[in-house]
């Protein structure tokens, strides 16, 4: 792209990318328009709190000394209702501690969001810079590729694969990852084609950088802020999908919790001690809704060409 | 214009062949082979390789494939492994289930969300506006499942006033429907609503309130249908979230449609079954995808324009 003619074309038609490491600007100041976006900060807020207790979740699914926080089961002690006989958050109908098995599926939960986005978030940005970078026979293939896995729907996909390897989070993260790179892909493709015209990958590629090292020292880190927003949103989509498999018995395995599990499992309480559903119900409708909010404020602040409606 | 539907078409068709590959071979190398299924271990030395030579699964994979896909595309995908049962009739029965089922939904999503989205756009900053705006956020934060059961708790468990589950009366079907299209009401409200208010806004909006045309026709005839393109453009995605929700809310309400039966499948190791199945959704899910794409460059006049003049 040597003409001057194209450079300017591209400029106008796509996105205008913050710079984000302009120089002279702190870290207050990259935070300031977050801040300044209360419910953006609340659902950022939201989010690590519910980071936090993922962490401490998944720590206590990995440790076999910790599983029998809630493992543990006491017959005497089912279906206590919140607050009621020393609890916390009252026990299910094994007599397990509600809260730290909403605790670990919280981990869980995020855990497989995390994974998803880890997959899907490399191979998307690889091949969506691949196919912007180079252009040519490997861009329409790489477009076909994604034009054709995009949009399918996950819970479809992810049935084929427990299908195919059995029922468990494996096969959830790699169904909901085998969907979202192509989410990925697509932006970063339309980032890198606005991107690679501008003056400052001209300069560096005039002074002999290379191909390789413009994509991942100058393309990758402008697209960051957007792939962030993304992230937020396929982290809840993925929440939200792996809930559902869990709950229609396809997801997470017992006796391992997952938030969908542990609805589908209250289920046949319900009306003796509704909390059981309302509690890991309501985590993940709050779950989803903080990562929403977040993803909101990022897109206001990075890229409001990505509104969805 | 048909060079593209062409490509497109293409394209799928190669899409098609890659799923099916993927799909057939997936589920013959899952653990636990069909014969395991089907034998105990007191007969199964007995019976093995028979019951592989009857089942066709002593030839060599690619062969298999082959055997299978020509039947598959000849209308004939063989029999359910667990019960005996011709596909073709769980199919026939299954694919008449989950039509009822999209459709009533499909009727529901927008003779709700486009009445809706219409007053919350006229009437904005309303009390109603601000009503539907609720609405929309919690069709949109309540993950289906969740709703489903509420829903059961209350409507049936508490009140009796439809069945749990089953497909027996047009009972059994409201609350599937209600909860298969929650989201897409939701979704489809905001649409509609941001639609039209751009619309009113325009200059055409104007003139027709200046030439004295009553308000409710300005609203319902002039402006809905211009606000309807981005409406039409979500549908062909509406369609494909749907397809993939059947799955989990005919599983919970026990409707014995395509995916409710893809489900089962899968959990009874089904593969027969299983991979005609996956398969036809699979297709269904790129008919889609390909309508909606030429859909939507049918939608965009410039491109029809040069389809008719080249």
């Amino acid at each position: 792209m040597s003409a001057g003619g194209t450079y300017e074309l591209t400029v106008g038609v796509e996105t205008e990318v913050v710079p984000d490491g302009a120089p002279g600007r702190t870290l207050g100041d990259k935070l300031a328009p977050l801040v300044a976006n209360k419910l953006a900060l609340l659902g950022g807020l939201l989010t690590i709190a519910f980071l936090v207790l993922g962490l401490v979740g998944l720590l206590i699914v990995s440790r076999q000394e910790w599983q029998h926080l809630y493992l543990d089961q006491n017959v005497r002690r089912t279906l206590i209702l919140p607050f009621e006989e020393g609890t916390f958050l009252g026990t299910d109908n094994l007599g397990r501690s509600m809260v730290w098995r909403l605790v670990a599926g919280t981990g869980i939960s995020l855990g497989a969001g995390l994974a998803v986005t880890a997959i899907s978030m490399s191979v998307g940005m690889a091949l969506g810079s691949l196919a912007g970078y180079v252009g040519g026979l490997t861009d329409r293939l790489i477009s076909a590729l994604i034009d054709l896995t995009w949009g399918f729907p996950v819970i479809l996909v992810a049935v084929i694969f427990v299908g195919m390897l059995e029922p468990g989070l494996t096969a959830v993260i790699l169904a909901i990852s085998v969907v979202n790179w192509a989410g990925y892909a697509r932006i970063v493709r339309a980032q890198t084609l606005s991107l690679k015209g501008r003056a400052f990958v001209e300069a560096a590629r005039a002074l002999g950088v290379s191909r390789w090292k413009i994509v991942l020292r100058h393309l990758i880190p402008n697209m960051l802020g957007t792939t962030l927003v993304m992230a937020s949103y396929y982290i809840a989509v993925t929440v939200i999908a792996e809930a559902g498999l869990s709950f229609i018995g396809l997801g997470a395995q017992p006796p391992t919790p997952s938030l969908g599990q542990m609805v589908s499992n209250g289920r046949s309480f319900l009306s003796k001690d509704p909390w059981i559903v309302i509690l890991p119900g309501g985590t993940i409708a709050l779950l989803v809704l903080a990562l929403n909010t977040l993803g909101d404020g990022l897109r206001d602040i990075f890229d409001p060409r990505l509104r969805r409606w | 214009m048909l060079t593209f539907i062409v490509h497109r078409t293409l394209y799928a068709i190669g899409l098609l062949f890659v799923a099916s590959v993927v799909i057939f071979y997936g589920l013959r190398v899952a653990p636990g082979e069909v014969t395991d299924v089907l034998t105990n271990p007191v007969n199964r030395i007995f019976m093995i390789e028979n019951l592989r030579e009857k089942l066709g699964l002593d030839k060599p994979l690619p062969l298999q494939y082959f055997i299978f896909m020509g039947n598959f595309l000849r209308g004939d995908p063989g029999y359910s492994l667990v019960n005996g049962e011709p596909i073709n009739e769980l199919l026939r029965s299954a694919a008449g289930y989950t039509l009822k089922l999209g459709a009533l939904s499909a009727l529901l999503t927008y003779g709700t969300a486009i009445p809706l989205g219409v007053i919350a756009a006229w009437k904005r900053n309303s009390f109603f506006d601000y009503g539907a705006n609720l609405l929309a956020v919690l069709g949109m934060g309540i993950p289906n499942f969740l709703l489903a059961i509420l829903l059961i708790q209350e409507f049936a468990v508490k009140r009796h006033w439809f069945p749990v589950a089953g497909y027996e009366s047009w009972k059994h079907i409201l609350l599937p429907a209600v909860v298969l299209s929650a989201e897409a009401i939701a979704i489809n409200l905001r649409v509609v609503r941001s639609s039209v208010l751009e619309e009113l806004n325009r200059d055409y909006v104007r003139t027709l309130y200046a030439k004295g045309l009553p308000e409710g026709k300005i609203i319902w005839v002039h402006v809905l249908r211009n606000a309807l393109p981005p409406i039409i453009a979500l549908a062909g995605v509406m369609l494909r979230t749907l397809l993939g929700y059947t799955l989990i809310v005919e599983t919970i309400f026990r409707w014995p449609g395509l995916g409710y039966q893809l489900v089962n499948s899968v959990l009874k190791r089904d593969y027969t079954v299983a991979q005609t199945l996956a398969i036809l959704l699979t297709v269904a899910v790129i008919l889609f995808n390909l309508l909606a794409d030429i859909g939507q460059q049918w939608a965009d006049p410039r491109v029809r324009q040069g389809a008719k003049t080249g």
